[in-house]
């Protein structure tokens, strides 16, 4: 039977973990996750837990303990925020190269300078490159949900890819909503335990990361490009066996709100999806006919499925909670990987981006109002004037 | 790499990579690549004083140590010590010590080839 109970993000990840039967857990404190393995440690001690808990020297010894407790054939799970996430940067590539499929569990926060708790998507989406399974959840139970999903998609033989289980700093992980857990036995069913087709076995003993030839470059690239066109489909499956078993009901990449008749819509990813509900449904009181998508994988980018839905509207805002100083628009990151999907579209409807939602800032209902005149304004022209707007200070 | 990939982008075969690059690990050693030659300092142990703890055996990062069970004896691998000194270092009886390649009849291997 499932069980209800109210808990905070991080600890609803920390039930996540168990339930999925983690094997090795690599710890190092950093606000805003360390309420996780606070969580894990606590039910590890008591023996709900049946896992060897490691203290790594940093982040970039949690990570290497992670790949190297997966390439040993351990479920393995990790975490981290903010800057720790940058620290261990170099242990992503051959994590997900060796085709190691452990989990990272990140509350994001902003990176340094100068010492921000706040949520900000940037940790994580700097490692976007990188080759692992990435995804925000909205509230905790979406956590504990996806913490139990990406093992099962990460794990499956025709992917065998590492995972960033991401939840926003403090507005996910640390404000408590009703999670139902659900009981062992029916997450027993629908995860198996995990198969490593390579493991580090001393009587059958393997190299990892040899030396190569430049000319060997693109072949192996190409095999870890692969492994992500495959991913969408195992995805599809395993969330749609998650619903069946647990009576829930996500798409797998996209959640639409209120958007069969919507003129625009907002596009973001994660917690922040709450707010814009409500401001949705603030708009639409007033006539307005705002609409929201919300991205529940950022890698591998569910390219089809946003054009096909984005190409619907008259006009798409990305609210970014991320930064990409320099890059091609000049603000965040959703709108580079959106324009990008709608390239091909006939027509695609104009694009702009909020920076909103950066250094642990709510977006606040007021920021979605005067997002939302944008949006329509853009809606009537037919075009943006600007592609980027910073919602704190550019007047409209 | 799956056949269909390898089909599909008619990949040549000696670019066919398994799965994450991972190998079958070599089990006897490889003496295409002797790495002895770097070395400029040699462990030398006294096996009087061992105690056969395996202390170097398990920190050795180049598996140069072994247990010699029948002679039970610490055997050292001149093809692969690059002289890092890291089983001097952690040697709880001090019997290793550091002594100069160069006193050695036959110190420093060479190659006959430049790698």
């Amino acid at each position: 039977m499932a069980k209800e109970m109210f808990l905070a993000g991080c600890s609803s990840a920390a039930y996540g973990a168990m339930l999925s039967r983690v094997e090795v857990i690599s710890s190092y404190p950093i606000r805003p996750y360390t309420g996780i393995m606070m969580e894990l440690s606590k039910l590890v001690a008591n023996g709900e837990l049946d896992a060897e808990f490691v203290h790594g020297e940093g982040e970039h010894a949690q990570v290497s303990i992670a790949y190297g407790a997966s390439a040993a054939g351990a479920r393995a799970y990790t975490g981290s925020s903010g800057v720790g996430v940058t620290y261990a940067m170099e242990c992503y590539s051959p994590a997900a190269g060796g085709r190691l499929p452990c989990q990272m569990a990140i509350a994001d926060r902003a990176l340094d300078p100068p010492g921000d708790f706040g949520s900000e998507h940037t940790d994580v989406m700097s490692a976007r490159d990188q080759g692992w399974i990435m995804g925000w959840a909205a509230d905790p139970q979406e956590v504990l949900d996806n913490t139990i999903m990406y093992f099962k998609i990460g794990e499956d033989a025709r992917v065998l890819l590492p995972q960033f289980c991401c939840q926003d700093g403090y507005f996910v992980s640390h404000i408590p909503g009703k999670v139902s857990i659900p009981d062992q036995k029916a997450v027993d069913e629908y995860l198996p335990p995990f198969n490593n087709p390579h493991p580090l076995d001393p009587t059958k003993p393997v190299s990892h990361g040899p030396q190569i030839f430049p000319d060997q470059g693109p072949a192996i690239d190409l095999q870890r490009a692969q492994a992500f066109i495959d991913t969408p489909k195992v995805i599809e499956e395993a969330v749609a066996d998650f619903n069946k078993q647990f009576g829930r009901n996500y798409d797998p990449f996209l959640e639409e709100y209120m958007t069969d008749d919507a003129e625009f819509v907002f596009f973001l990813q994660g917690g922040h999806a709450r707010t814009a509900r409500f401001a949705v449904n603030h708009l639409r009181e007033k006539g307005v006919k705002a609409g929201m998508v919300r991205l529940r994988f950022m890698r591998p980018f569910p390219t089809e499925a946003v054009a096909e839905s984005l190409s619907k509207f008259k006009a798409v805002g990305t609210i970014e909670t991320s930064t990409s100083y320099g890059g091609a628009m000049k603000g965040g990151n959703l709108i580079h990987e959106v324009r990008s999907a709608l390239y091909d579209v006939p027509n695609p409807p104009p694009v702009t981006s909020f920076m909103a939602g950066l250094g642990g800032e709510v977006v606040s209902l007021e920021e979605f109002y005067s997002m939302a005149k944008v949006l329509t304004q853009a809606a009537k022209d037919g075009k943006v004037d600007q592609y980027v707007y910073w919602v704190n200070f550019d007047k409209v | 790499m799956s056949k269909k990939y390898c089909e599909k982008f008619n990949i040549p075969k000696h670019l066919q990579v398994p799965l994450g690059a991972v190998l079958p690990a070599n089990k006897k050693e490889n003496k295409g690549m002797i790495t002895g030659n770097w070395r400029t300092v040699r462990p030398v142990i006294d096996h009087e004083a061992c105690t056969l703890c395996l202390n170097c055996f398990l920190f050795c990062p180049d598996a140069t140590w072994h247990l010699d069970e029948k002679e039970e004896k610490m055997v050292w691998n001149a093809d692969y010590c690059k002289g890092c000194l890291i089983c001097e270092n952690e040697c709880p009886v001090d019997c290793i010590s550091a002594v100069n390649e160069l006193e050695f009849k036959g110190g420093v291997v060479r190659l006959e080839k430049p790698f």
